[in-house]
């Protein structure tokens, strides 16, 4: 074993301390969840060679291959060059040594659900824009989890992240398709915000209340409501786990195109750049905002965002969460 | 003068896509054209397209390789439409009954065609009266048979449920051309010589002659009427515990019933604009015996709860119950309900059910051992 | 809801459509001389008789030298624009009158039982082959009604009832729900003078001494002196149809001397919309009447 390890530059290496003094362990990226399979041999290869033989798959869809020596990490970053070149290098990430190793590791792997791909529910392709996205921010050193989610239903758990990002349809009818069965209505009430009522035996849809599901459309048995084929984004923020005030993120923007979604998360750095509090390891962008204040980290980050409809910009944060006020709950 | 074609053999041309959109010019001089349109987005999941007709004004437009995911019924029989205009002073009925409009060119297949012939023997001929609206579109219409060739449309993608050669529906007469799509533009084949007067001056005389599908991908063996009727009769047809299945299995949806090319049924009601109470119009838009309410009497009753009843009801309607007023069946084996079932029913699986049923009682004398 | 004035604002006022309009007024037969079927015309309520709390007779004016009368047991299809469409079966019919006997069970009858005399209503047909008197001269006739099942057989019984010696015999069985629920008290009483009446409650009143139990339990009491020259009309809710034939098959009564009138929701009324289909049938055109054995053959 070294007999100096620099923790801040073996973690911006993307690997971390371990309950093994004598082992590190390196975290993997899979922005958006999906690769091809062969590269799973390279992951099982680096386990086997470097590790104790094991992988763990991480709740945000990337890899851990834990029981690595400290030693052998230089072997392992060369290794690692076949995932960089098809993980990263197709999305535009570049490297300035690709036998380096990840060159960063705080902006944790973008997440994604299955999306269209293979999901019938899904507004858009997941994991493309989990590329995109990681090609926007990776690498960074500053904390932030994003993931992506294909519609309201979810199942990536964009709630519990700094920025989720969730698909939303922009509906269409076609009025001369609809023939008033009520299939859409009735789905709507049932699943979803009673956002479509019947008038003169015709859907009609409140746009207040609709969240962009697409359900409709899935419904609608003559093709009557129609998905518009441009692509939009509820973006909720600041949702977290952890030890101080977990809580669901709150809704931020709805209806943005992907050019605001990414410009928002780009205007997030600076934002936690100039707030952070420093003499934490790592302070969560919620934190900094519960203390900088909402107004400050609003205008920072739609900072050359244009606020043109339909984009709606939410006007207070409406959190649901907890503090551990223990006594109050145990008595 | 280009001589009138005379054989068979030479009323085949070949047109550039250039040349076509010459001679859709000329069409568009007599016609309205109707064909199979791709809508990019449009389709049920996101990034997926919708194919349905709609009116088409160039070759680029028309759709000609992929089974439209609506029948063309909805050119002839719109999903909505109006039947009449009330205003204060009186009941208007719409321009259509009262003009005459253009001819409507429609490119369909020929299980289409057959679709046609169906809803022509409900709309025109049961009972002593036409519909009005149906036969204004209708007597209008010509038809432009797209080809579907001995197997190659029949084999892939969504004319992988097709079971035309089933149905006996895999040629169609009463076309006034044949369209064929190719690499770069189409074949065409003038079964009208007087379409002739269309063609573009580049038109080249080609050999082609159109083909039809010989075989189905999965070939469903369709029950004669006289022996279901015997079955019916027998209690063995409406007793067989398949029906049963899809009670659960069908969730009552109705996208078989808008999808297929022969269900005709409506429903009219009235509304009032809400910005003049005084005005208002009666509408009728599609129907299904699949969907709740279809029964439903003014007084609550309502028939045919379950939804595996219904399965057995629009069975017997496409394969039975029309065929004994009509003398054919309704269903023309285009596939497209076992194309559009959430649930993945096939209804050409569920025709193959019944003619067990019915083998079976005819075998037993009418007990029905394995209805399964 | 709110009550429309049936498409003219004052019910003297001329109602009379635009020039242009084809919807059969003033054509020779109602509703079919426009060459378009779903046109409808208009005919003046005459006046109105209230049979129950949810049951009224309309009369209307029947133009009788331009058109036969339709027969009991036909039906049109009543409009009221802007409303919707209704199928309602005749109950009685003459030279000048048509009457129907309606149930206000939805949007359509809501909006009739808003008319008053002089008021319009609109209509079309009529349709389906409804009872032919002639069908039953001479025959010992049984009429077996349910509920509103009277009223499509009204007509058909009045014709007998007043015209002793056209039919060798006439029972009339009639149920209903409730005291509350008889329809055509007066015509019951008339009746009596050339029919055997006898009606019948699920659900008795104090003051109500008539007999008490579904109508099956009045055909044991029937005498069929006649067998061969036996004709049973069977009308009511399908429950009732059903039961009420299976009494008279266990009373010895062929099949083929039962004939029902079958309710479906007939809609369009000329065989396209398929709601009221039963296997090969179309009760619209079909129907509604139909021999016992057609009908327990179809199957729902």
């Amino acid at each position: 074993m070294p007999r100096d390890i620099v923790r801040k530059k073996i973690t911006k290496n993307a690997y971390r301390i371990t309950s093994k003094r004598a082992e590190t362990c390196l975290r993997v990226r899979v922005p958006g969840g999906h690769l091809d399979a062969c590269l799973l041999d390279v992951v099982r290869s680096i386990a086997e060679r470097f590790g104790d033989g094991t992988v763990h798959l991480t709740t945000r869809q990337g890899f851990e291959i834990p029981g690595i020596p400290w030693e052998r990490m230089a072997e392992v970053n060369k290794a690692v060059r076949p995932l960089l070149e098809a993980l990263e290098v197709p999305l535009g990430v570049t490297f300035v040594d690709l036998d380096g190793g990840y060159p960063g590791a705080g902006t944790r792997n973008i997440s994604a659900c299955i999306g269209n791909r293979v999901c019938p529910f899904a507004n858009y392709d997941t994991t493309a824009l989990a590329g995109r996205i990681e090609a926007a921010v990776f690498p960074h050193d500053f904390h932030v989890k994003i993931a992506v989610t294909g519609c309201p239903n979810d199942c990536i758990k964009a709630h519990m992240q700094d920025f989720g990002i969730i698909g939303q349809a922009m509906v269409e009818q076609d009025a001369s398709r609809c023939i008033g069965c009520e299939a859409c209505a009735k789905n709507c009430l049932k699943r979803v915000t009673g956002a479509i009522s019947m008038k003169n035996n015709r859907a009609v849809r409140d746009p207040r209340r609709c969240i962009g599901c697409g359900e409709c459309v899935l419904v609608c048995p003559t093709g009557a409501w129609s998905r518009d084929p441009r692509k939009y984004f509820r973006m909720v923020i600041l949702g977290r786990t952890g030890k101080k005030n977990p809580r669901m993120a709150a809704t931020f923007l709805e209806w943005a195109d992907e050019e605001v979604v990414l410009t928002v998360l780009r205007n997030c750095y600076a934002f936690i750049d100039a707030h952070i509090d420093r003499s934490l390891p790592k302070e969560h962008l919620g934190y900094i905002v519960d203390r900088a204040g909402w107004p400050a980290f609003r205008e920072a980050v739609l900072q050359g965002v244009s606020l043109d409809p339909p984009l709606r910009v939410a006007e207070t944060l409406e959190f649901s969460g907890y503090f551990y006020e223990r006594d109050r709950v145990f008595r | 003068m280009r001589p009138m074609p005379g054989n068979a053999a030479e009323r085949g041309y070949a047109l550039s896509e250039v040349s076509c959109d010459a001679l859709l010019r000329e069409f568009r001089k007599d016609f309205r054209i109707f064909a199979p349109v791709r809508l990019e987005g449009r389709g049920r999941f996101s990034d997926t397209d919708m194919v349905r007709y709609g009116e088409i004004r160039n070759f680029r437009e028309m759709e000609l390789r992929e089974k439209s995911l609506f029948s063309p019924k909805e050119v002839l029989f719109p999903p909505s439409e109006t039947l009449f205009h009330f205003a204060e002073t009186g009941v208007r009925e719409p321009s259509l009954l009262r003009e005459d409009g253009k001819g409507l060119l429609v490119l369909l297949r020929a299980c289409d065609i057959a679709g046609v012939d169906r809803l022509d023997a409900i709309f025109l001929g049961n009972g002593p009266e036409k519909d009005p609206y149906y036969e204004a579109r209708r007597k209008r219409v010509v038809f432009a048979l797209i080809e579907c060739g001995p197997l190659g449309a029949s084999r892939s993608g969504s004319f992988g449920s097709c079971f035309c050669v089933s149905m006996g529906t895999n040629r169609a007469s009463g076309y006034a051309l044949v369209l064929r799509p190719e690499d770069d533009g189409l074949s065409l084949f003038l079964e009208d010589p007087a379409f002739a007067a269309y063609l573009p001056p580049d038109a080249v005389r080609t050999s082609y002659a159109p083909s039809f599908p010989l075989e189905d991908p999965f070939p469903v063996r369709v029950p004669d009427p006289g022996d279901m009727s015997r079955a019916v009769r027998e209690e063995s047809l409406f007793s067989a515990a398949f029906w049963k299945d899809y009670d659960s299995r069908c969730i009552a949806c109705g996208r078989c019933n808008t999808v297929c090319p022969t269900c005709s049924c409506f429903t009219t009601y009235d509304v009032t604009y809400e910005e003049n109470a005084s005005a208002g119009e009666r509408r009728r838009v599609w129907a299904g015996c699949h969907v709740d309410r279809f029964t439903d009497m003014a007084g609550g009753h309502r028939f045919r709860e379950k939804y595996g009843a219904r399965m057995r009801f629009k069975t017997m309607h496409k394969i039975h119950d029309f065929h004994l007023r009509f003398g054919r069946h309704m269903c023309v084996g285009c596939g497209r309900c076992d194309d559009a079932c959430p649930e993945y029913i096939s209804f050409a699986a569920c025709i193959d059910r019944v003619s067990r049923v019915v083998d079976a009682a005819a075998s037993t004398g009418g007990d029905d051992h394995d209805a399964r | 809801m709110t009550h429309v004035d049936l498409w003219n604002d004052s019910p003297a006022s001329s109602r009379e459509c635009a020039e242009d309009c084809r919807c059969g007024h003033g054509s020779e037969e109602p509703g079919r001389g426009s060459g378009n079927p779903y046109a409808f015309r208009s005919l003046r309520i005459r006046d109105i008789r209230v049979q129950t709390e949810q049951d009224a007779t309309f009369r209307l004016e029947w133009p009788g030298d331009e058109v036969p009368p339709p027969r009991s047991g036909q039906f049109f299809q009543v409009s009221l624009p802007r409303i919707g469409e209704a199928p309602l079966s005749v109950s009685d019919a003459g030279r000048d009158f048509l009457e129907m006997t309606i149930r206000r069970v939805g949007r359509v009858t809501e909006g009739i039982f808003a008319c008053r005399p002089g008021d319009a209503l609109f209509l079309r047909g009529p349709y389906g082959n409804g009872f032919d008197p002639r069908d039953f001269r001479g025959r010992h006739l049984v009429v077996a009604a349910g509920g509103t099942g009277l009223a499509p057989v009204k007509g058909l019984i009045s014709h007998f009832a007043s015209r002793a010696g056209e039919v060798t015999r006439l029972d009339v069985l009639a149920g209903f729900k409730t005291p509350g629920d008889v329809l055509f008290r007066e015509e019951l009483e008339v009746w009596k003078k050339g029919a055997a009446v006898r009606v019948t409650v699920d659900r008795g009143t104090t003051d109500w001494t008539g007999p008490v139990g579904v109508i099956t339990t009045l055909v044991p009491e029937l005498a069929f002196p006649d067998p061969e020259n036996l004709t049973v009309v069977v009308v009511g809710p399908p429950l009732m149809m059903k039961f009420t034939v299976l009494a008279f098959l266990d009373r010895g009564v062929p099949l083929g001397r039962i004939r029902v009138s079958l309710e479906r929701r007939m809609s369009c009324g000329i065989g396209k919309c398929g709601h009221c289909k039963i296997m090969d049938r179309y009760v619209c055109l079909d129907g509604p009447v139909f021999g016992a054995a057609e009908a327990l053959a179809l199957e729902d």
